[in-house]
């Protein structure tokens, strides 16, 4: 049985799913970097990918436009960003607790919400029709070529734009005056406000970057990952994403190699589970994966701090 | 002697005026998020229904669901205390006290720890097992299914307590993708080994009448010995943060570390402790529901008294003591929720709305800080006056 | 003896003056009592004076980091509010801290243009623009740093160089260099002071803050001491000695009588020999220091802060590790001890920064007096607390101590600062120690809790404990120390058997490097004739 699952692995459709099921992982895990370099943790990620994920094919239904619905999904990001900043910023309310209140607004508020603007209950049910949801692109040369075509061709349009954006997101933090201040808020808050950047306007910044990526990662998951929204949709992803900006030392490029490790664990288990296994054991897989990735990044910093020589006991 | 009363009076007019402030800010907290979810509410109602005029005394109509309902019922214009809600909501606080007690604790080492969801649905999944394949027939039955149960959520808890104290890895992580890990396994474990094929949904078989947790009141309400055993935790947990070294140690070292490893205390073992207690808490939560509540253990998803939990240790300001009456408020509201749903079709998941509210205002330091800095002003200077009119304080 | 204060004319160019500046904390401590300061234009001003003499206030405020109660300043002949850093650098001020602000991840360049970057299309940071700017000012200004390099991997002279472009670069005329040379190494300040005068020749003006009185020499024009929040006066450095400026600096009138019974030492209690410790920076703060303190007797360690007493301290209590050499009490080495079996040894320390270690400040005086204590049987009943004995200890201890507060109950952070030190003070002393470590014990308290305090430590030394007492307060010091040992440079560079012997000018030429002992005087400190064991020093 290993065997067969092994094979699979290195077939390219395979690969293919693996990278369809990292893109909205890769979005959220973009917005826990941003967030993290500018020194705010933002665990309301989860929540915010599954209002904005509502929210987006709300207006994408209303709209019969994916377009605006993407946009929609991440506008709603960039506010739940911006709310979650006014309450761990200016009321001081704490960033973790505003996060799981976000979360909180997520998991239950989602279905409430979808049944106040459309009285349907728990998910959307028949309203998709194929205009609404994002279209796939098959790229003209690429995909003709054996392999790597099936592989890299006929993805979503949002898929394609994750890779990018991690591309983006370096741009932005290392190559524009913005990403420069966003570094050294979160660095070194002292040393920014005291050439006069605002420390607190740069934190705001962030977090309404961090959910707009968690909106595009919503709306993939409902404009096309899972055709529609239902509760229970994103499944812990965006706490997925915390460990990979973890895993990644907090760059993009590391967060997107973190990803896609998770996506290969959890397209491992969908082959998996189709090959018989326990579809329950293999659902914890991704799970136990990133516990175990967590566990190993935090071992090498220990180790390296050790080299340090930090002698003194840290939180 | 004189002097003695006149100090004394004077810090309980100071103190009680900052304690006045703290309940006052509390109350304001909790009407905005009332308020927040009566605008949802409205909201709702208007979106979906035709007749738009009928809003406004729809909508007071749910608010009078979700606030007064849960405790009277109003029949041909008499108003009557409904005590089947009240054992009823009585019977909801039974987990999320557990759970809430579980929080407090580890929030009061200032440990983010977010596992009592997944161990709270562990412990509910063994004490069901224990009730099936080990029990003995006698009374005994319960207290040993909940030990198991207490046992196993401690050993679980280690895991992310160790993680922490040796690697330094972030217990927020790892114990909110440990939820998944114990959920996934349980229905695993539910699915092919132990299920009862014979019933129609998945569940286990049925545990042994003996190991059924003994209602305390009659009635379908589901008001079992469970909540006494709650109310007796309440006091232990009390106790230990309050009365004994190692609760000490908790809170100190969640107010300052530094000063804690200076003080002598062991540091990583209080870290590890808490988070140990807060998995037993859990555990004990969810077995005592699930015998208590169920004949055969039937959960397919994480139950949500963890989430909940926070809410009340967040509400009672971490303090056990406060618990069982944020728990008591939380079951009201959820009560409130669900009549809501039955009668004016208005989801229940309104309660989620209203906590994340809470969350947001309750732990506002800034919340009207404005208004505290107001009445610091004011008692400080009360407090010159009262010196310089010959109070015994010299510098 | 006679001091020469210069004379300011009235058309004078004065590029900064400060009139009156008084600024009262809200603790109540006057920081800067009526101070006027001033600077010539294209002069390198020396502002010195002891910690707790006002001087780093003075700059805070010159720097709009704070603002004085009264007082007026004139940037250019003209009257400036500075609210904020951000006014003061529009005026010319530039500050390079003693502890620097940058930004470690980031490049040399990044830190110097951070706020005002070269940008391509207003988005894009333009580098090769920033590298070409940070070259520039670096050739003008002769501060050679290396653009690409990342301020964490650059040795401190360069991080130094750095902080000064900073400020230059945002158009500083002024400069205010807060201690520089605390951090530098002898061949990097050589070049720094280079720097700094070529700067001056291309007509900037150099506030120059610091105590050591050879590098004042060396480099400055003009000196300004400041001491107890007042100005002493503003000189001529060519025309004013070492030891005039060190009287100046550092004597006063003893404001506090101190009964203290004469001293007679037993056994040593604690056995330091030979202790070394080079700290993250590759920089050697103790250099094989050995001494040793006995019971009934208080030894006191002198020496301007940063001079390695910090490391010392830390190594005692095992929150640092030294890298070669043992500190023992009574047989037992207390390096990579638990703080728990240090106390056991009987050891307690007043911790110098009483807000990080000596106190938890959301909890209540009790559970903050009783802190080294809740694990002791008298305290409790199986797993249970005895909660009458816990209060009547508590009640007890803030009698004797007497501790200003509502209650027991009262969280510490209510309390003002002289009685936040002595909860500390009534936890560290009240269990019988054998060493008290004691390490600025009186520092920004009043003037009640510090005569309590000090007589408290007398008062315990006399009944038996060995007294180690660290302190940068020459007043302190001298008031409360049997012997002393003065610490500079990481060594131990002086060793008084007796300290009655010393006056505060004396001492303080030792605390400035004007004086040292020879080997054998410091080595008396060990009192190896005072061990039964022979030993091999």
């Amino acid at each position: 049985m290993l065997e067969r699952l092994w094979e699979m692995v290195f077939k390219a459709d395979f690969l293919f799913v693996m990278i369809r099921i990292t893109a909205p992982i890769l979005f959220a895990a973009l917005g826990a970097v941003i967030a993290e370099k500018a020194g705010v943790c933002n665990i309301g990620l989860e929540g915010t990918m599954m209002i904005s994920a509502l929210f987006g094919f709300l207006i994408a239904y209303w709209t019969q436009s994916w377009i605006i619905g993407v946009l929609g999904a991440v506008a709603v990001g960039v506010l739940l960003g911006l709310m979650m900043g006014f309450f761990g910023i200016k009321l001081k309310t704490d960033i973790i607790l505003a996060g799981i209140a976000v979360n909180m607004l997520g998991g239950g508020g989602t279905i409430f919400l979808l049944y106040m603007f459309t009285g349907m209950r728990g998910n959307t049910g028949n309203l998709v029709t194929p205009n609404i949801l994002i279209p796939t692109v098959n790229i003209p040369l690429i995909s003709k070529i054996p392999v790597l075509g099936e592989i890299v061709s006929g993805h979503s349009v949002l898929t394609y734009v994750a890779f990018l954006f991690v591309f983006l997101m370096w741009v932005l933090l290392y190559k524009t005056s913005l990403g420069l201040n966003i570094r050294a808020v979160g660095e070194s808050p002292n040393a920014a406000s005291s050439v006069g950047v605002s420390v607190n306007k740069m934190k705001y910044i962030a977090l309404a970057i961090s959910g707009a990526m968690a909106g595009f990662g919503g709306a993939f998951m409902s404009m096309y990952y899972a055709q529609g929204w239902n509760s229970g949709m994103v499944a812990g992803r965006g706490f997925i994403a915390l460990a990979a900006q973890a895993m990644g030392r907090g760059e993009p490029v590391g967060a997107m190699l973190s990803s896609l490790l998770f996506g290969f664990a959890q397209a491992l288990a969908t082959k998996a589970s189709a090959l018989g296994y326990s579809s329950f054991l293999v659902s914890m897989i991704p799970y136990a994966f990133t516990i175990i990735g967590l566990v190993i990044y935090a071992w090498s910093t220990v180790n390296k701090v050790k080299k340090h020589r930090k002698l003194k006991i840290r939180e | 002697m004189n002097k003695f009363w006149q100090n004394l009076k004077s810090i309980l007019v100071k103190d009680r005026r900052m304690m006045m402030f703290s309940i006052i800010r509390g109350l304001a907290a909790i009407l905005i998020a009332l308020g927040v979810g009566a605008i949802f509410i409205f909201l709702t109602i208007y979106i979906n229904t035709d007749d738009k005029s009928q809003t406004f005394s729809k909508g007071l109509e749910a608010l009078k669901y979700m606030l007064i309902g849960p405790l009277f019922t109003t029949k041909a214009g008499v108003v009557s205390f409904n005590t089947m809600n009240f054992y009823q909501i009585l019977a909801a606080m039974i987990p999320t006290i557990f759970t809430g007690l579980a929080v407090c604790v580890m929030f009061s080492a200032n440990q983010f720890n977010l596992a009592g969801e997944g161990v709270c649905m562990t412990g509910g999944f063994v004490a069901a097992l224990c009730g099936i394949y080990l029990s003995t027939g006698t009374a005994l039955d319960p207290f040993i299914c909940i030990i198991v149960a207490a046992v196993v959520g401690g050993v679980i808890m280690l895991i992310p307590a160790f993680l922490k104290v040796k690697i330094g890895a972030s217990e927020m992580v790892t114990t909110l993708m440990l939820n998944y890990v114990l959920m996934y396994l349980i229905l695993h474990f539910l699915n092919f080994n132990f299920a009862d094929r014979s019933k129609g949904s998945t569940q286990t078989y049925a545990f042994a009448e003996s190991a059924r947790i003994p209602a305390l009141v009659e009635g379908g309400s589901k008001l079992n010995w469970g909540f006494v055993v709650a109310l007796v935790f309440v006091v232990i947990i009390a106790l230990f943060m309050f009365r004994t070294r190692w609760g000490y140690s908790i809170r100190m070292i969640g107010i300052n570390q530094s000063f804690s490893q200076y003080s002598g205390m062991k540091v990583g073992s209080a870290i590890v402790l808490s988070q140990v207690i807060g998995g037993v808490l859990s555990g004990i939560g969810g077995g005592i529901e699930v015998l208590g509540r169920y004949s055969t253990f039937l959960w397919k998803e994480l139950p949500g008294y963890g989430w909940t939990g926070v809410t009340i240790a967040i509400l009672a300001k971490n303090n056990p003591i406060f618990v069982p009456f944020a728990a008591l408020f939380m079951a009201y509201l959820n009560k409130g929720c669900m009549l809501m749903s039955t009668y004016c079709d208005i989801p229940s998941e309104m309660i989620d709305i209203i906590q994340a509210a809470i969350f947001l205002f309750f732990a506002a330091e800034q919340f009207l800080s404005k208004y505290r800095q107001k009445l610091v002003v004011k008692s400080a200077k009360e407090e010159l006056a009262h010196i310089a009119k010959g109070g015994a304080e010299n510098a | 003896m006679e001091h020469k204060e210069t004379v300011e004319s009235a058309n004078e160019d004065l590029v900064v003056r400060m009139v009156g500046i008084t600024k009262v904390y809200p603790n109540g401590i006057a920081a800067n009592q009526k101070v006027d300061f001033s600077v010539r234009r294209g002069e390198i001003h020396a502002l010195m004076g002891e910690n707790g003499s006002g001087k780093s206030t003075l700059m805070k405020v010159l720097f709009g980091l704070e603002q004085p109660t009264e007082g007026e300043i004139y940037i250019n002949g003209e009257k400036a509010v500075l609210p904020s850093p951000t006014a003061a650098i529009a005026k010319g001020v530039g500050m390079v801290h003693q502890h620097f602000m940058l930004v470690p991840s980031l490049t040399v360049a990044e830190n110097i243009v951070l706020g005002m970057p070269p940008t391509k299309a207003g988005v894009f940071i333009d580098y090769k623009a920033a590298v070409k700017r940070t070259r520039e000012f670096s050739e003008r200004y002769n501060l050679p740093v290396d653009p690409m390099a990342k301020v964490m991997d650059i040795p401190v002279g360069m991080k130094q160089k750095v902080e000064i472009l900073k400020a230059l670069v945002r158009g500083a005329k002024i400069l205010i260099l807060d201690e520089p040379t605390a951090v530098l190494t002898t061949q990097e300040t050589a070049e720094l002071f280079h720097e700094l005068k070529h700067l001056k020749e291309q007509g900037y003006t150099i506030v120059f803050i610091s105590h050591k009185l050879n590098e004042i020499k060396e480099l400055t024009d003009r000196l300004t001491i400041m001491r107890d929040g007042k100005s002493m006066g503003v000189y001529d450095t060519a025309a004013i000695s070492e030891e005039e400026i060190s009287r100046l600096m550092v004597g006063r009138e003893v404001s506090l009588e101190l009964e203290k019974p004469k001293a007679e030492p037993g056994k040593t209690v604690l056995k330091v020999r030979k202790l070394c410790y080079t700290n993250e920076w590759d920089k050697r703060m103790l250099e094989d220091v050995s001494f040793s303190v006995r019971e009934g007797e208080i030894l006191g360690v002198a020496g301007i802060e940063g001079n390695g007493q910090r490391e010392l301290v830390d190594i005692l209590f095992n929150f640092r590790k030294p890298q070669s050499g043992t500190a023992e009490v009574e047989g037992v080495s207390l390096i990579r001890l638990s703080q728990r079996k240090i106390r056991e040894q009987g050891v307690s320390m007043i911790p110098e920064d009483r807000m990080t270690y000596g106190i938890a400040d959301k909890g209540s005086i009790e559970e903050n007096v009783l802190s080294d204590r809740i694990s002791k049987k008298r305290f409790n009943w199986g797993p249970l607390f005895r909660v009458k004995r816990m209060y009547a200890e508590s009640d007890r201890l803030i009698k004797d101590f007497k501790i200003k507060c509502k209650s027991r109950k009262q969280q510490v952070m209510m309390l003002s600062g002289g009685n936040i030190q002595k909860v500390v003070v009534a936890r560290e002393l009240s269990c019988s120690p054998r060493l008290i470590i004691a390490d600025q014990p009186t520092r920004g308290i009043d003037v009640g809790a510090t005569e309590f305090i000090r007589n408290k430590l007398v008062e315990l030394s006399r009944a038996g404990a060995a007294v180690l007492l660290v302190s940068a307060d020459i007043n302190e010091v001298l008031m409360l120390s049997d012997s002393l040992i003065v610490m500079n440079g990481g060594k131990v560079a002086a060793y008084f058997e007796d300290a009655g012997i010393l006056n505060d000018v004396m001492l303080g030429e030792y605390m400035l490097g004007l004086k040292h002992h020879d080997k054998e005087t410091i080595a008396k400190a060990c009192h190896e004739e005072a061990m039964p064991e022979v030993s091999n020093e």
